[in-house]
């Protein structure tokens, strides 16, 4: 690690200020990801601002959503007694996500900002990484490719987004919550990532020294059954190869609401806005089924590396599908 | 040879001596050890496959905080190579030139007060690089091959003619990838000098190898070396060998002349201690309609570093397995720039019994006959190589014995037809051996006046329960309980015990250990040969037993008199004694040395739609000999099936086109299994002590992990009808 | 609570280019006041700086569990944290279980069982353990299958490890 100094944030306002001020300054919360990648030597500040200390943990509940404060563990939010009964998917991908320890570790602000587990990313003396230096090149590209995107990659990056949990917030619109230097300003989830294009560098839109406070997660309806599925090689503790978030409301055999979401394929977490176009309306059942999960892999852009994961995406997303509307019937 | 009778003591579960270290954080493995004035290493790896060094630039590193030196092929005296060994030569002296044979390749050593800085300063080391195009993949037309590296290829009758006169015949190319050992212990040598004299501690599985490298290596007297290695966090190969890590700590200690403590990091685990090397196997199998084996040939080839050397010839277990009259084994290896491969758990066999044991899986397909059935109908009552019978051999026991257990009888034949629910389930075997291996071995033991046993030996506990069963031998032997004995070990400066390694150490300790705790006791039957007043005067070794710290005449149990007594009575604080044992020979004996031997039965889940592939249920019979502990011995079956299954379904060393590097070389990407995909296991130990050593054991360090994989391809292929030749078997594979 | 001054001690202190900080650590009921080079992290002040060495350094990225201690009673992996974040969070490890000699029920259910073999994960194993039991999450089978997954045994204990667990759990 490089050397860098110390210091403990006592208010949020001062920390943004500290940070937005300092290009060499970063925010340090529950460290998984951090200090992960100052180890690796991928991330090198010369001055850590511990936010751990400030007043933003905790979780509110109104009729209709939850805030969750941004240094709220994985833990703390699975444990969540309305996140188990109102947003079961929401749990699900917690507890599948890391292990228990890294869960007690690791915050919700940081899950969302973690960064891609891309090996080449992460290993600095690869020298071809386009989100490391941008442009070098990509040495993922023709690398060994297994665990990486095929959803709004580009010529440029392949790196996935790992989140779990991030692929349920996505299909409940979500919205983070973010304090800057010139104030506080709310960003849906599903347009706070940006994906690659040319820059994979600049992975969302906060800039330097923003920091996001809380994450505001809208609650399931009353009658909405929702799943999340994860296919991996281990049963436990490995990043996904595909998973699925759905949430649907089904009435008399009609999908009044659906809300899809897939991991281990994008980029960033993946909204299947075009499976739920299908869904929406359509009587549940596994043709309709299928043709949704057809309509979330359109525009996948699979390496021979990758090639399997177009029809697992597929499969992942049908059983998903097929779980929560048993659930309902 | 007096063979050790059944006793109380050996093969009882005892739990583990070391147990109340091992679960309070108080066992001692290397990187807990500090010394006054310590300064800690940092390696730099190369960052190319081949070619070599233009320049190197050490500026910054040696000015960032805290650096005390950095060590370059420039700047490092001329080293020996380390001498050749039970296990061939050791790996090539490093920094002696400006030459890259390896991504990973330690181009320098960084030493600093603190850990932190030296990592950081290793990251300032630049390194100016002429590259040339790496050779990696054993099909590399430009890949050197070493034909029959071993001598070890077989050859009898006429597989050709067989395969002529076969009905059947079966041919597939099997594919096995890199795996990396990676115990979770990270390596760790702490070296001290003083003066010529040496004290190393280190993750070694063999002490007496570490002293005897290092002072061919300096040119310093082995008498002044001491290599420490109480506990070892786990090695499965890895600590067979003095790596170059090593040599740099202890050149690196001699520089600074200060305690220099080197620690690895998991990403240098996967190229600088070893790793299984990939094969690529072509194997045919010929038979009749009814079952009966014609032809079995098995080429075999494997991937070797540049300049060094691995053993791993995964063909000739197809040579002893199955009584065939036509067997052809041919093993090669290919020269690439790679890290030195080295043996990891149950090497050779637990590559070529994927490829045989699969292959003889489609043989009994193919002739419509139960797996089981096949396997019996071809059993190799003799070594067929030899043309000797077995000194123990109770696989057909393991066979019968384990198909009750599993419950074998409820398969259905065909392909695809159980089921549970949505998932397709499937039963499948293997049956396999690994070959007895001994070398020489020393012990000492004594008793002293306070009645209690001393017995030690320069070897290592990896997990083995080498700690244990060992003091459980030599209290049946001495006549004592267990709490009066104290076994000790991993400090060269104890007699001489080879490597753990090989499913070797049990048979070679414990009998070193039978005869030194034999000898002692005639030690104390020398001391009181003329002594009018005891009752064991004039007696012989074989005339006397021993019995709670009392040697007696077997005759007259009345007549003895204990340890402590004859001790007193002759004024004598101890008696020790040697013990020394040697590896039985096949010829002499006149039977074919037998190692262990086993049945594997696995029951498969597979979820088609979704390519998910579970291990429902494991039972392993194994003919081990003689089982000292029943329970640290169990646990060593589990072990290794366990990394069976991990062979089989998880591990495979990726690497990258071109720059040779290592692609997921951390425990986020490299998979192993956790708890969840662990099923729970039936063990049953079959047979008993084998008939060519006094003890009987053959080790069962390997055993445990040969076989799986086969056993799960063939599940995989009862539960699907499709055959996975290419391991690890995953989720791609298996979407039906 | 004890307070002993424990000095950082001479192997590891670095020079004073490089950024300090003073940090007390609150280890099982003692307060150590060390002063760190601000990168060494929580695994490595327990083991380099306060000689506590049984929780272990198996990757050093928080993917194998050997260096799981507790912290304000829940699991966490020491070798992701920096030792400055920790300062007041009071710290548990593996050498506080066992009491004046007497093993803790996991300990001795962890020998009993033969649920090591190495040993070397064991300490990391042990504490994810005894708070899975805290957790509520040792009364499944399946629980404990999922919720010991972050601690990875090469050797392959795994059975002997949930047997152990299974014996607290149900005497317990």
């Amino acid at each position: 690690m490089h050397p860098f100094e110390y210091a403990r944030a006592t208010d949020a306002d001062q920390a943004v200020a500290v940070v937005s001020a300092d290009p060499h300054a970063s925010f340090l919360a529950g460290g998984t990801t951090q200090l992960d990648l100052m180890k690796d030597g991928v991330l090198h500040p010369e001055r850590l601002i511990d936010i751990t200390r400030l007043p933003l943990g905790g979780i509110t509940h109104t009729d209709s959503a939850i805030q969750v404060g941004a240094l709220t563990t994985m833990e703390e939010l699975a444990a969540d007694p309305v996140v188990r009964e109102r947003l079961p998917f929401v749990r699900e991908a917690l507890l599948f996500g890391a292990s228990t320890q890294l869960r007690n570790m690791a915050t919700i602000g940081g899950n969302l900002l973690q960064r891609a587990r891309c090996r080449y990313f992460r290993d600095p003396t690869v020298g071809a990484c386009n989100k490391r230096n941008p442009g070098s090149g990509c040495a993922a590209i023709t690398g060994i490719q297994r665990m990486h995107a095929i959803l709004g990659t580009s010529d440029h990056c392949i790196a996935l987004h790992a989140s779990d949990v991030a692929v349920p917030l996505a299909a409940l619109d979500a919205i983070v919550h973010i304090q800057g230097p010139d104030g506080a300003r709310p960003i849906p989830l599903t347009q706070f990532y940006l994906p690659p294009g040319d820059t994979p560098h600049i992975e969302n839109v906060l800039r330097h020294g923003e920091l996001i406070t809380a994450v505001e997660i809208p609650l399931l309806g009353e009658g909405t059954r929702s799943h999340y599925l994860k296919v991996r090689d281990r049963v436990s503790y490995e990043f996904a190869l595909t998973s699925a978030g759905v949430a649907l409301a089904i009435e008399d055999g009609l999908i009044q609401e659906a809300r899809v979401a897939l991991g281990g394929v994008g980029t960033i977490p993946w909204r299947a806005w075009g499976a739920e176009d299908v869904l929406e309306g359509a009587r549940a059942g596994a043709d309709v089924f299928r043709t949704a999960a057809e309509a979330a892999l359109d525009g996948a852009r699979p390496l021979p590396g990758t090639a399997f994961k177009v029809e697992l995406a597929k499969r992942t997303l049908v059983r998903t599908l097929e779980t929560v509307a048993g659930a309902l019937s | 040879m007096t063979t050790l009778e059944a006793g109380t003591i050996v093969g009882a579960g005892l739990d583990r001596v070391d147990a109340p270290l091992k679960v309070t954080g108080a066992a001692q493995y290397p990187n807990d050890f500090s010394f006054p004035g310590m300064a800690h290493a940092a390696l730099v790896g190369s960052t190319i496959a081949a070619g070599r060094m233009r320049g190197i630039d050490v500026t910054d590193a040696l000015a960032a905080p805290g650096v005390l030196t950095v060590i370059t092929h420039l700047t490092a005296p001329k080293l020996e190579r380390g001498p050749m060994t039970l296990l061939g030569g050791s790996p090539p002296a490093p920094l002696q030139d400006d030459r890259v044979l390896h991504y990973g390749q330690h181009i320098a050593i960084v030493v600093a007060e603190s850990s932190e800085q030296a990592r950081h300063a290793a990251r300032l080391v630049r390194v100016e690089y002429e590259a040339t195009e790496a050779v990696l993949d054993v099909d590399d037309p430009r890949a050197e091959i070493v034909e029959n590296p071993w001598g070890l290829d077989t050859e009898r009758g006429d597989v050709n003619a067989g395969f002529a006169q076969s009905d059947v015949v079966v041919e597939g190319t099997y594919t096995t990838p890199d795996n990396t050992n990676n115990p979770l212990g990270l390596m760790t040598t702490i070296a001290s000098w003083h003066g010529d004299a040496l004290t190393v501690h280190d993750s070694t599985q063999w002490p007496h190898n570490v002293r005897t490298s290092l002072a061919t290596i300096f040119k310093v007297p082995e008498s002044g070396i001491r290599v420490l290695a109480p506990f070892v966090g786990g090695g499965f190969g890895a600590g067979l060998r003095v790596w170059s890590h090593v040599i740099l700590t202890v050149l690196a200690a001699r520089e600074v002349k200060r305690p220099v403590k080197l620690v690895l990091t998991r990403p240098e685990m996967f190229t600088s201690v070893g790793h299984r090397p990939n094969s690529v196997q072509q194997i045919k199998i010929g038979s009749t309609r009814d079952g009966d084996l014609v032809a079995i040939e098995h080429h075999g080839i494997s991937s070797v570093a540049m300049e060094d050397d691995d053993y791993e010839p995964v063909s000739v277990g197809s040579a002893v397995s199955y009584a065939c009259p036509n067997v052809l084994t041919v093993d090669r290896q290919a020269r690439l720039n790679i890290p030195c491969p080295g043996s990891m758990r149950a090497p050779a066999e637990g590559q070529g019994s994927f490829a045989l044991e699969s292959a003889i899986d489609e043989v009994a397909y193919a002739v419509g006959m139960d797996p089981l059935e096949i396997r019996l109908r071809n059993y190799a009552e003799e070594n067929p190589v030899l043309g000797l019978p077995w000194s123990s051999k109770a696989l057909r026991e393991c066979y019968l014995e384990g198909a009750e257990r599993f419950g074998w009888s409820r398969r259905t034949p065909e392909p695809g037809s159980m089921r549970d629910g949505r998932w397709l389930v499937g039963y499948g075997l293997a049956g396999v051996s690994y070959p007895f291996y001994q070398v020489p071995c020393q012990a000492r033991a004594s008793v002293r006046r306070d009645g209690s046993a001393y017995v030690r030996s320069a070897a290592t506990d990896i997990g083995t329960g080498t700690y244990t069963v060992m003091t459980q031998l030599a209290a049946e032997l001495l006549g004592l309980d267990v709490t009066q004995v104290r076994f000790d070990l991993g400090d060269s400066d104890m007699p001489y015990s080879p490597q753990a390694g090989g499913s070797g150490l049990t048979g070679a300790l414990a009998n070193a250990v039978h005869a030194a705790c034999r000898r002692l006791v005639q030690e104390f039957l020398d001391v009181v040969r003329d002594d009018t007043e005891s009752p064991l005067r004039a007696a012989a070794l074989d005339d006397v037993a021993v019995t709670d710290g009392r040697i007696h005449r077997i005759t007259d149990p009345e007549q003895g008199e204990s340890y402590v007594d004859i001790l007193a009575r002759h004024g004598l604080e101890e008696l020790s004694a040697d013990g020394r044992s040697t590896p039985p020979r096949s010829e002499e004996l006149g039977m074919a040395i037998a190692g262990a031997f086993g049945a594997k039965f696995v029951e498969v889940r597979i979820d088609p739609d979704l390519g998910l592939l579970r291990v429902a249920r494991v039972v392993s019979a194994i003919d081990g000999g003689r089982i000292l502990n029943e329970k640290t011995a169990t646990s060593q079956i589990v072990g290794g099936t366990v990394g069976g299954i991990s062979q089989a379904m998880f591990e495979e060393t990726a690497t990258d086109q071109g720059t040779g590097r290592i692609a997921n070389a951390t425990f986020g990407d490299y998979l192993m299994p956790v708890n969840a995909d662990v099923p729970d296991m039936d063990t049953l130990f079959v047979g008993g002590p084998d008939r060519a050593t006094a003890v009987g054991t053959k080790g069962v360090g390997e055993i445990g992990l040969v076989g799986l994989a086969a056993a799960i391809g063939n599940a995989v292929f009862h539960a699907t009808g499709r055959r996975i030749r290419s391991l690890p078997i995953t989720i791609d594979q298996l979407m039906l | 609570m004890k307070h002993a001054e424990t000095e950082a001690r001479s192997a590891g202190q670095a020079p004073p280019d490089v950024p300090q900080v003073d940090v007390t650590l609150n280890v099982n009921g003692t307060l150590h006041r060390l002063r760190l080079d601000a990168r060494v992290t929580l695994l490595d002040a327990l083991r380099d700086h306060l000689g506590l060495t049984g929780a272990q350094k198996g990757c050093d990225q928080g993917a194998c569990g050997a260096c799981t201690v507790m912290v304000d009673g829940k699991r966490v992996v020491s070798c992701l944290a920096l030792a400055a974040q920790y300062e007041g969070r009071e710290i548990t490890t593996v050498e506080s279980l066992s009491v004046d000699g007497e093993l803790h029920p996991m300990q001795a259910a962890f020998a009993r069982h033969d649920a090591f073999q190495c040993g070397y994960c064991t300490p990391g194993q042990i504490m994810s353990a005894v708070c899975l039991i805290a957790e509520g999450r040792a009364n499944s089978e399946e629980d404990i299958r999922e919720f010991m997954s972050g601690n990875i045994c090469r050797c392959g204990a795994y059975p002997n490890i949930r047997a152990a667990i299974r014996e607290v759990t149900t005497e317990g």
